[in-house]
């Protein structure tokens, strides 16, 4: 189980950040500081998929940045299987699994030694390393591929490389942030496959994305932010009973509609 | 760590344009680029030398036999064709549109000017603006062999022996006394333009490949993942400072071994005296101690790199940067090249310059030991503190995800 609570993370605005922006619409921006998250709290329980929906800006990479570890939050905690991961950064890294639509591969490096490299990081021995990625290759079809350079994939391939590389080490929990942008249908249906396969697991998943129909395929819960607040944090049915119809589209636009009154 | 350096060295390795920068310029291309300047060049002065130039003089029945020196001289042709020159006026004139090289104007009182004991004056009209600046000189030389058979004849006939004319001429002669030996001498004039070259192929090892750690990673998109295995960020950083201490170490190795190769492949051919000189007198000892003072500054080096890399966020933007670090790099080595400049404690501590200096006296075979020490000292302290604050730079949010 994952729980995030009170999360708040600012950053320092450059000069010509300060310069260009007089007027000093948005409200998270203070003379010195961005506020790019002030209160977000959700949780995930083992074997959930838990959707994380905000307009562009709302602060979910930030709040995945900071769940992944790659950011320090100024305030709030993370918990994982009962860690403090803030406070034990380290552990935090072997329990986590990360994706984004724009997570890279070394190019010149195989597939293959790609995936072994991130699971040595990790830490696994040469034999378990060698067990992981034949049952990886084997259960994503990438065994016709491995050895080929990164450099030379298609976009599906790459997209199927990163999952594998994501997942190497057994994470308790796995963090994709937009996994499905630029994607075409066939890959996109990849990735949905793999995280049904985690959710199958007991994995618990979280995920940022701008597509509600991956929403209602895929998640138990739902979480919203909007401009660094959450402001929505339940399952499905509760998501979809806000917008008083089945459609998730309604529903997401109360919230914010909600959000923004308060 | 290892885990890192062995990945990042795997991938330089299969980088085409890593190998082109740190193996393929210093084996092949440099030296090629060397010996073509150098054959270039030779053949030029060759070709200055051997060439022949047309002259034209007026009065030279005044002077018969300087007349006969210039005609009898190799470099020198008699214009022969129907033009007639009277005046400087008219040398200038034929100068300009290319009819003649060179005019030589003696006066026509030239003969009863020096018969009276005066100087005469004689003019040499020649392009100086042209590469043919040898002109001058032979003429000044045939000029003044001329003058002092004058002078010595004159001399006799006033009853002053030759002996007395030398003592006349030049009442002191001072003579030199060199104590520096040939390795002295020729280091002195060649010691410093080898860290000029050294140095700058130790900084050119570090950056290119620095570029595709540090920024290359944000570009791919790979640093966030990196970030987030269980590896301390120490760890990270270096691994990749290794990488980059290994590919500049084995450029200047591979520079410095592929210009022996050369040197001696050239001296076999070709009999180079100065640069056999030069460089038979160097031991083992001095290119192991030369190699061990590039260390640190490989570390210096690869630490800068890494660390304006890591703050880069594309790799157009981190060639941007390295650009005035090499330019920042070549200002201590050509300190290290004016006159005067010296290793001594004081300098030993400027960074840069105390190994282009140290190496200097190392080639001249005058080096003191124990100020290379400290310089080895100060440039550990140095390339530790630029490494520390590296690990510093790596650890800051806003450097990582600009």
């Amino acid at each position: 189980m994952i729980e995030v609570a009170g999360l708040k993370k600012k950053f320092k605005l450059t000069k010509d950040h300060k310069k260009n922006n007089t007027d000093n619409i948005d409200p998270r921006e203070d003379k010195q500081f961005f506020h790019s998250v002030r209160d977000v709290s959700f949780h995930c329980n083992k074997g959930e998929v838990l959707g994380l929906l905000g307009p562009n800006g709302a602060g979910k990479t930030t709040t995945l940045r900071m769940i992944s570890t790659a950011l320090k939050p100024d305030e709030g905690t993370i918990t994982i299987s009962g860690h403090d991961i803030v406070k034990k950064p380290l552990v935090g890294r072997k329990s986590i699994g990360f994706l984004s639509g724009s997570t890279g591969l070394y190019g010149r490096l195989t597939v293959k030694e790609n995936v072994e490299y991130f699971a040595r990081l990790h830490g696994m021995s040469k034999k378990a390393v060698a067990a992981r990625c034949d049952e990886l290759f084997t259960l994503l079809d990438m065994h016709n591929f491995i050895d080929k350079r990164a450099e030379n994939l298609s976009t599906g391939m790459k997209q199927k490389a990163n999952i594998a590389r994501a997942v190497v080490h057994h994470p308790d929990v796995v963090i994709l942030d937009e996994p499905t942008t630029g994607l075409d249908i066939m890959t996109t249906q990849t990735v949905i496959n793999f995280i049904r396969g985690l959710k199958e697991q007991g994995t618990p998943v979280i995920f940022s994305t701008h597509h509600l129909d991956e929403v209602a395929l895929l998640c138990d819960r739902v979480a919203v932010i909007n401009q660094g607040i959450s402001c929505f944090d339940g399952t499905l049915d509760e998501f979809k009973q806000t917008g008083q119809s089945e459609e998730l589209n309604q529903a997401f636009m109360n919230i914010l509609t909600e959000s923004r009154d308060v | 760590m290892f885990e890192v350096f062995k990945k990042e060295l795997k991938e330089l390795l299969r980088d085409r344009k890593t190998l082109i920068f740190v193996v393929a310029l210093p084996v092949a291309v440099f030296p090629l680029l060397f010996a073509v300047m150098a054959f270039i060049s030779s053949q030029a002065a060759l070709e200055a030398e051997q060439e022949v130039h047309t002259y034209a003089i007026i009065n030279g029945n005044y002077a018969q036999e300087f007349t006969d020196k210039v005609f009898y001289h190799k470099s020198f042709a008699l214009y022969k064709g129907d033009e007639t020159f009277n005046t400087v006026e008219d040398l200038t004139k034929a100068v300009k549109a290319g009819t003649i090289d060179m005019g030589i104007y003696l006066p026509s009182d030239a003969r009863q000017t020096l018969d009276n004991a005066k100087q005469s004056e004689w003019q040499v009209v020649y392009n100086d603006a042209k590469a043919i600046n040898f002109l001058f000189d032979r003429v000044k030389e045939l000029a003044k062999e001329y003058g002092d058979k004058l002078r010595t004849t004159k001399l006799l006939s006033f009853g002053v022996s030759e002996q007395q004319q030398a003592a006349i001429i030049e009442p002191i002669k001072v003579v030199k006394v060199d104590t520096a030996d040939k390795r002295e001498n020729l280091g002195e004039k060649i010691g410093g333009f080898i860290p000029y070259l050294l140095i700058p192929l130790v900084l050119m090892g570090a950056t290119y490949p620095a570029i595709d750690l540090g920024a290359g990673e944000k570009e791919r998109g790979t640093l966030e993942t990196l970030l987030l295995t269980p590896i301390t960020r120490t760890q990270l950083v270096l691994g990749k400072f290794v990488t980059l201490l290994a590919s500049s170490i084995a450029t200047t190795t591979i520079t410095v071994l592929s210009m022996g190769v050369w040197i001696s492949i050239a001296i076999a051919f070709v009999d180079l005296a100065v640069v056999k000189n030069a460089f038979s007198s160097l031991t083992v000892l001095d290119l192991g101690l030369i190699f061990v003072l590039l260390l640190p500054i490989a570390a210096i080096f690869s630490s800068l790199a890494l660390a304006i890399s890591i703050y880069a966020r594309t790799f157009k933007e981190a060639q941007n940067y390295m650009a005035p670090l090499s330019m920042g790099v070549i200002f201590p080595i050509m300190v290290a090249l004016m006159p005067n400049v010296e290793l001594t404690s004081k300098t030993a501590f400027i960074p840069v310059t105390n190994v282009a200096l140290a190496i200097k006296e190392i080639i001249k075979g005058t080096v003191d030991y124990t100020l290379v020490g400290l310089i080895f000292l100060a440039t550990v302290i140095v390339a530790g503190a630029l490494l520390t604050f590296c690990v510093k730079w790596f650890n800051k949010e806003d450097v990582l995800f600009r």
